[in-house]
């Protein structure tokens, strides 16, 4: 089951979840929603990440991609232009940049879609409120008085079992 | 319709969405007839010939590359706001970051148009991507129009891209207090957006990524255009200033279309407290600078030039400077750096006003700059028999009119679907 | 070997009479433009003659130079094309390929000798002009690049002729418009690649020279001059 509870500022949130961990939850039962980004310090709530190095490995494999086919397409007819060399490093340079910069941005994008999650919810997500922050614990049914306890303490307002739609 | 309740951030920004004003209707309407009526000009080119407009032997190029220069320069005002700015996080951007990027995506798509309105046979202008056909023929990866073509595609799907993602959170929650088509059109376009930590995280992320490509995209896009000329022999254009040149000439028309778009906001939808005095002064100098900037490179084009005293270079430049074309080249002059520069160095002189103004003189100022770029140098070929000057036709000067009207529009209509300010932004302050 | 075809001009022995300019467009199909769009730089001249002057009246001098694609070798015209529209052939020839031009006219802007010419407008011929079409030349609709091209229609007919009787094609049998009309005979065609040829001797003789030479566009015209 899914408890929510409401605070006024990142403080609070980050000692409330400081107090979760203690009792055993981890990062993956907590979630914080909120209508601005908001930084939970000392990397409390650490999500891993890999929209980097996503990004420059598809920018790699697009470049090597434009390569392959540049490569391809200009052997595959081959024109003489110019006097210049029917493949040519310089004048297809521009091709590779452009192409290496489009995997990265491609990458990345498709990186947020996966790592913010937005189409894999299935868990109730509760009502946003402007200027206060909200964090959900997903708990087992044992532990519900301990978490709510600590969300308590650590000053939470309207803690309560969030239902879902 | 969107609910506003009160005075706050957000009332403020949504309160635009709702409604027609009369003004408003007034001002689409205008910008959408002078848009078709451009389209129409283009349809009868299409169908009469390409000779209708007033390019020749030896002037091949005409407003429409200009216009294309012109457009796809202005589109850096998003990179120079929301990528530059970002990365050296100058939080006065905040405000001004969503309308810069509205510029980029609108002026990419206008400028993007003019090299298939240029084109002899436009219908086969799919000619230039590569796509397995009977013929088994490629395009010739080699030729700087390719070269444009992926740029453009390359920084256009970036822009979209850097424009939507910081939409998404404004979206969500405009969705929230919104009902009927808005209701259903920004819960579409929201993905489902909740505001949890990882979707911010995500979100931040991929900006601050996208921040950095976008600004190696951008000045690749702009010295690739700079290259179509750069790569040719004509005389003068075969330079290789040329890449630097327009990538800060590109900066400079950016950053004066945003502050003229931001001026009009600013009255249009009653913004001065968010837009304020200060970002006007800091664009400003901003504007200052690379109106310096561009002074340099334009002193350092022409004594390189002069200096050099190539016969062919030299008639080129005679024609700039002292002939047929020197009203146009002075006249740039004075709206790039010495109206500007005497606006924006005196601190008593710098206001909203003066920066706004200033901004328009140089809009008008680099499309002249656009102009004395293409026209000159075809005008005196290598061979002096050849010489031939250009006029435009109506339909040229219909069809260059109409992209401002469609730029007017589709800010119009961006203006009335989506906050112009990002409210998650404006509030978030960044650590460290 | 294959040929390599080039062409020597006499600018001694030129006149200025422009039959060239006339034969050329009989021979290719070339439009017709009216007063109007003549002065507005539309008109088509696959060879022109520049005239340049020197002096005052009375004693003025002129020479005249009859300018057309160089086919030039290293073609600035060449990589430009976004489609392969223009491209060198095995026997050095500048090919056009009308069917592949968009029409981007970079091509143009880049031809350093300006020979390259844009159909504006569908071509017209005023009657009866348009039945005398050389039907072995196309005709190029609205929105194509276009230039000379040292008649290979009249090369590839000789190849064909020499190929049935299986020999070479003999120096002197392709002659182009221009060069079969010229009154005072200042043009010579033939292969380069062929040491013995009329156009190879008048093209390694101390009076021929090349136009715009230093921009390395390697053209395969030669002007033939003694001094300047």
């Amino acid at each position: 089951m899914f408890l929510t509870a409401e605070f006024a500022d990142a403080q609070s949130v980050a000692r409330a979840i400081a107090a979760l961990r203690a009792q055993g939850f981890n990062g993956d039962q907590m979630d914080v929603f909120s209508t601005e980004p908001v930084e939970i310090s000392d990397g409390l709530l650490h999500r891993r990440s890999h929209m980097s190095l996503a990004a420059v490995a598809s920018a790699a494999i697009f470049c090597l991609s434009a390569l392959l086919f540049v490569r391809y397409a200009e052997y595959n007819y081959p024109l003489i232009t110019g006097g210049m060399p029917i493949f040519s490093w310089w004048a297809n340079g521009v091709i590779f940049y452009e192409f290496t910069m489009f995997g990265s941005i491609t990458a990345t994008f498709v990186m947020f879609l996966v790592e913010s999650g937005l189409f894999r919810q299935r868990a109730p997500v509760p009502a946003l409120v402007a200027g206060r922050i909200l964090l959900r614990v997903s708990c087992g049914a044992g532990r519900v008085a301990a978490a709510m306890d600590s969300l308590q303490q650590a000053g939470a307002a309207n803690v309560a079992e969030l239902k879902p739609w | 319709m969107v609910e506003t309740r009160g005075d706050g951030l957000r009332a403020t920004l949504w309160r635009p969405l709702n409604g027609f004003s009369g003004r408003y209707l007034l001002a689409l309407t205008a910008a959408f007839l002078v848009g078709a009526w451009g389209l129409g000009c283009w349809g009868y080119q299409i169908v009469r010939g390409i000779g209708v407009a007033g390019i020749r032997r030896p002037t091949m190029w005409g407003f429409y590359l200009v216009n294309f220069v012109f457009w796809i320069g202005i589109s850096h005002a998003g990179t120079l706001i929301s990528a530059i700015l970002r990365l050296t996080d100058a939080g006065w951007r905040k405000p001004v970051t969503r309308a810069a990027e509205a510029i980029t995506v609108f002026a990419l798509s206008i400028g993007a148009m003019f090299p298939i309105i240029h084109l002899g046979r436009p219908w086969i202008f799919y000619w230039l991507f590569p796509y397995p056909n009977s013929r088994l023929l490629w395009p010739n990866f080699r030729s700087p129009l390719l070269w444009d073509v992926t740029a453009i595609s390359t920084y256009l799907s970036g822009s979209v891209i850097y424009l939507y993602l910081p939409l998404i959170p404004d979206l969500a929650e405009l969705a929230q207090h919104s009902t009927g088509w808005r209701l259903r059109l920004y819960t579409l376009l929201a993905l489902g957006w909740t505001g949890s930590d990882r979707q911010w995280h995500a979100v931040e992320r991929a900006m601050k990524l996208m921040a950095g490509t976008i600004l190696a995209v951008a000045v690749s896009v702009h010295t690739v255009v700079a290259w179509d000329f750069a790569m040719a022999v004509a005389p003068m254009w075969h330079s290789t200033i040329y890449g630097p040149y327009f990538v800060a000439g590109a900066i400079f028309s950016g950053i004066a279309a945003l502050v003229v778009a931001m001026s009009i906001i600013r009255r249009a939808l009653h913004l001065e407290e968010y837009l304020l005095p200060v970002h006007f002064e800091n664009l400003g100098k901003l504007l200052l600078l690379m109106s310096l900037l561009w002074v340099y490179f334009t002193v350092a084009e022409n004594l390189t030039t002069w200096y050099g005293n190539s016969p062919a270079e030299m008639s080129v430049f005679g024609e700039r400077v002292r002939g047929r074309y020197a009203p146009c080249f002075w006249f740039m002059v004075f709206c790039n750096f010495v109206l500007p520069f005497v606006l924006l160095s005196v601190k008593r002189l710098r206001s909203v006003a003066t920066v706004t103004i200033s901004g328009v003189t140089v809009l008008v100022g680099m499309w002249v700059e656009r102009f004395m770029i293409v026209l000159p140098s075809l005008s005196r070929p290598h061979l002096a028999a050849a010489a031939g000057f250009y006029s435009p036709t109506w339909v040229e000067i219909s069809i260059t009119a109409s992209t401002f009207a469609a730029m007017v529009m589709f800010y119009l209509i961006f203006c009335k679907l989506f906050p112009i300010i990002a409210v998650w932004e404006y509030k978030h302050v960044s650590h460290g | 070997m294959e040929h390599r075809w080039g062409m020597a001009i006499d600018l001694d022995r030129c006149t200025g009479c422009e039959a060239c300019v006339v034969a050329c467009h009989a021979e290719n199909n070339l439009p017709l433009s009216d007063a109007d769009q003549a002065e507005k730089g539309r008109a088509f001249h696959w060879i022109r003659v520049d005239r340049y002057y020197e002096g005052e009246f009375p004693d003025i001098r002129v020479k005249y130079m009859p300018v057309l694609c160089q086919q030039c070798d290293e073609a600035p015209c060449e990589p430009v094309c976004p489609v392969y529209a223009t491209y060198h052939n095995a026997e050095g020839l500048n090919v056009q390929v009308y069917n592949r031009c968009v029409g981007t006219r970079y091509c143009g802007n880049n031809c350093p000798y300006s020979v390259r010419f844009f159909n504006w407008f569908e071509p017209e011929w005023p009657e009866p002009l348009h039945l005398q079409h050389n039907p072995d030349v196309a005709v190029r609709p609205s929105g194509v690049m276009e230039k000379c091209t040292f008649c290979i229609q009249r090369i590839q007919r000789a190849k064909r002729d020499a190929q049935a009787e299986n020999r070479r094609v003999a120096d002197g049998e392709v002659q182009p418009a221009c060069v079969q009309s010229c009154p005072a005979e200042a043009m010579t065609f033939g292969d380069l690649n062929d040491p013995e040829s009329k156009v190879s001797r008048l093209a390694t003789s101390g009076r021929a020279t090349r136009l715009l030479e230093d921009l390395g566009t390697k053209p395969k015209v030669f002007y033939l001059q003694r001094g300047k």
